[in-house]
């Protein structure tokens, strides 16, 4: 064997010129396959171990390949061969064997691993290693075209993390994305090595139950869904703390739910939609029905979002009688929506929709500086009372909006009730406690509405001094069956009274009953009984 | 890194049903990887199970016990894990790795008293401490219930 450096460069000339300092690495190979050259870039490619003289094979395992025997069969047969080669230090080459005519092979490698790690980049969502939505929509597609092929039913599940923006709030961004990246470990778990598990984006997941001939459907959807609920929902510990966070979770399953990729997710997600709506933590599969029900609050979301400027909202007023003189003392304001051709519809339906897409916040300004306005044109100085939605608590501005309807108006600011209900309470109990410090130093009174129906809480009465407890109609309706009624009527009553706050029985519609509520010692009362809800001048004219 | 030294307390209810050598395989299943995977990454603690449930002290570093514990929860075997603390400690209650059987049924005791060693681990001494005292009333309470 001759010695490596006699053969390391051939005789000059622009040809051998070319060969030696091409831009690609170029080895040659005798017949038994071994280097008898090794170009410049051939050299640096293969640092720290020169070519010349070596055996292919030793030569690549030096490399770190992990199939240093790639070519050998090539090599046997002299036949050409294009291999792709893992080398160390991530390095990724594709490698092209050629026989020569001349006897023994040409070698040359072209430097993909670039290509590669953007090509997996591409694919892969960075803070979970999970497919991104991209590549869920391409593994989709290919497996409805495989399960198509092979009649097998298919799953696509969509799961979403309930209370992750609480995590993420008063925790940080670091602790939510280390939570992020054990519900991807836990999701890994619970699937099958075959099935596709994506990240959406934010606290949204995807999971692909990959179609098998045979497979027992929907129940094999239902037992996953099931374990990802119970999975997910465990407590976690990381970074010191303990973390809880649930799992809602809505099934399409192909081919029932749709046939194509786009379809089986968005019924998926109509499904996870009703998932949460129905209190979360749980999972439930695609029905047409959904599609019908969301039309329609599409179109009332729609319609809701231009019924204020198109006027079509109107205050109602109900009078509040006061047990000890008889007279009225003051009204309710009501909302109420008459749209054209809906006709009226009831605020246990739009009220909920405005507090969900912000609209309310609009509304019940609105409501405010109206209601306001009528009753500073009163004759008496009857008391108004006024709604107000959690969702007004939010923004930082009701304070100021009262005191500049007051100021507007010119409503003696001690005639005005604002009622608020225990759901305002329940989040930033200590935000919603300043803004009410705020509007009682304006001279408003506050009032707590339903109270006994939410979570009574009574550590609310004594967080807050209301002036005013609204006892919940329920409670009223049932003085006359239930002995239980009455008894947590008087018992609100008597709370009031030695709090120093009045009560209010609501829903008052038979003389039994308010024979009842008198007995028992409430301030006022509101009901059918002693008053409807009225149109604004009728109320007006109660008053003269 | 005794700086960094955390405890975790959970009981969970055993989620095989069936057969008693069922229970009984997936009861030594479960105690034998503890034994491996604890020793490992020099987490140390209590196991007190019984046929219904089982209660556990994991004592050692955060990466370490947050790890063990997540391994915990992706076990399907372990249904409803109630996770009673989790905080910093400034000593171990525990150095050594044991295991204790504590139901009131003599057959069962019979059955894992192999397995259930004794190494360091007390029933009547663990009583005096009011952590473990809570878990063994509630590992008795989980195996009436079971029994019931």
């Amino acid at each position: 064997m001759p010695a490596p450096s006699a053969v390391t460069s051939l005789p000059a000339g622009p040809f051998e010129a070319a060969l030696a300092e091409m831009a690609t690495p170029l080895l040659l190979l005798d017949a038994g396959g071994s280097v008898t050259f090794a170009n410049d870039r051939a050299a640096v490619l293969f640092a720290g171990s020169p070519p010349v003289g070596r055996a292919l094979p030793a030569l690549l395992a030096a490399r770190g390949a992990a199939e240093p025997g790639a070519f050998d069969d090539a090599l046997r047969a002299g036949r050409p061969a294009r291999e792709g080669l893992a080398l160390n230090g991530g390095r990724r080459v594709e490698a092209a064997l050629a026989p020569l005519s001349s006897g023994g092979f040409a070698l040359t490698f072209e430097d993909v691993t670039e290509h590669v790690r953007s090509a997996a980049l591409a694919r892969l969502e960075p803070l979970t290693g999970l497919c991104n939505r991209a590549e869920l929509h391409e593994r989709l597609g290919a497996e409805l075209a495989a399960a198509e092929r092979a009649g097998a039913p298919l799953a696509v599940l969509l799961l979403d993390l309930d209370r992750f923006k609480a995590v993420n709030d008063t925790l940080g961004h670091p602790v939510g994305d280390a939570l992020l990246r054990k519900v991807a470990e836990r999701l890994r778990n619970a699937a099958r090595r075959e099935d596709v598990i994506a990240r959406l984006g934010g606290d949204e997941f995807a999971l692909v139950q990959v179609g098998r001939a045979g497979a027992d459907q929907p129940r094999a959807a239902e037992a996953l869904a099931a374990r990802l609920v119970d999975l997910v929902g465990r407590t976690y510990v990381l970074d010191g703390q303990m973390l809880n966070v649930g799992a809602s979770v809505g099934i399409a399953l192909y081919p029932d739910d749709g046939r194509g990729a786009d379809d089986l997710l968005k019924h998926a997600d109509l499904a996870l939609y009703r998932a949460k709506a129905d209190g979360r933590a749980t999972y439930r599969f695609f029905e047409p029905a959904m599609n019908v029900a969301v039309q329609a609050r599409r179109s009332l979301e729609i319609d809701l979002r231009r019924a204020l400027a198109l006027k079509q909202f109107t205050l109602a007023f109900q009078p509040q009688i006061s047990l000890e003189t008889g007279a009225v003392s003051g009204f309710e304001a009501l909302l109420r929506w008459h749209h054209p051709e809906r006709g009226p519809i009831s605020p246990a339906t739009f009220i909920p929709l405005a507090e969900e897409i912000g609209v309310i916040v609009g509304i019940g300004e609105w409501a405010l500086r109206t209601a306001c306005r009528e009753a500073a044109s009163w004759a008496q100085p009857a008391s108004i009372a006024v709604n107000l939605s959690p969702v007004q608590f939010r923004g930082g501005k009701l304070v100021e909006t009262v005191m500049l309807v007051l100021a507007q108006t010119g409503l003696d600011p001690a005639r005005l009730e604002l009622e608020i209900t225990e759901g305002a309470l329940l989040d930033d109990t200590d935000g919603v406690l300043t803004v009410l410090n705020g509007l009682r130093a304006l001279g408003v009174r506050i009032s707590m509405d339903d109270f006994g129906t939410g979570y009574s809480s009574l550590s609310y009465l004594q967080k807050f001094p209301f002036d005013k407890i609204k006892i919940d109609q329920s409670f009223v309706r049932g003085m006359a069956g239930s002995a239980e009624c009455g008894a947590i009527v008087r018992a609100i009553a008597r709370l009031g009274a030695s709090l120093g706050m009045r009560t209010t029985a609501e829903g008052v519609e038979t003389a039994d009953q308010l024979d009842a509520i008198r007995a028992e010692g409430c301030s006022e009362v509101q009901g059918y009984l002693t008053g409807r809800p009225m149109p604004a001048d009728q109320a007006a004219a109660l008053l003269i | 890194m005794t700086d960094d030294l955390r405890r975790l307390v959970y009981y969970s209810r055993n989620r095989t049903v069936g057969a008693p050598e069922a229970v009984d395989a997936t009861i030594r299943a479960i105690l034998a990887t503890s034994r491996t995977n604890n020793a490992r990454v020099g987490v140390t603690g209590a196991l007190m199970f019984n046929a219904g449930c089982f209660a556990q002290v994991l004592e050692g570093p955060s990466d370490a016990v947050e790890a063990t514990f997540e391994r915990i929860q992706q076990d399907e075997r372990h249904g409803d894990v109630s996770l009673l603390a989790y905080e910093a400690v400034a000593t171990r209650l525990f150095t050594d790795w044991s295991m204790a059987y504590v139901g009131a049924s003599k057959a069962e005791a019979d059955r894992y008293g192999d397995v259930a060693d004794t190494s360091g681990f007390d029933i009547a001494r663990m009583t005096g401490d009011r952590l473990c005292a809570v878990l063994h009333g509630l590992a008795l309470e989980e195996e009436a219930a079971v029994a019931a």
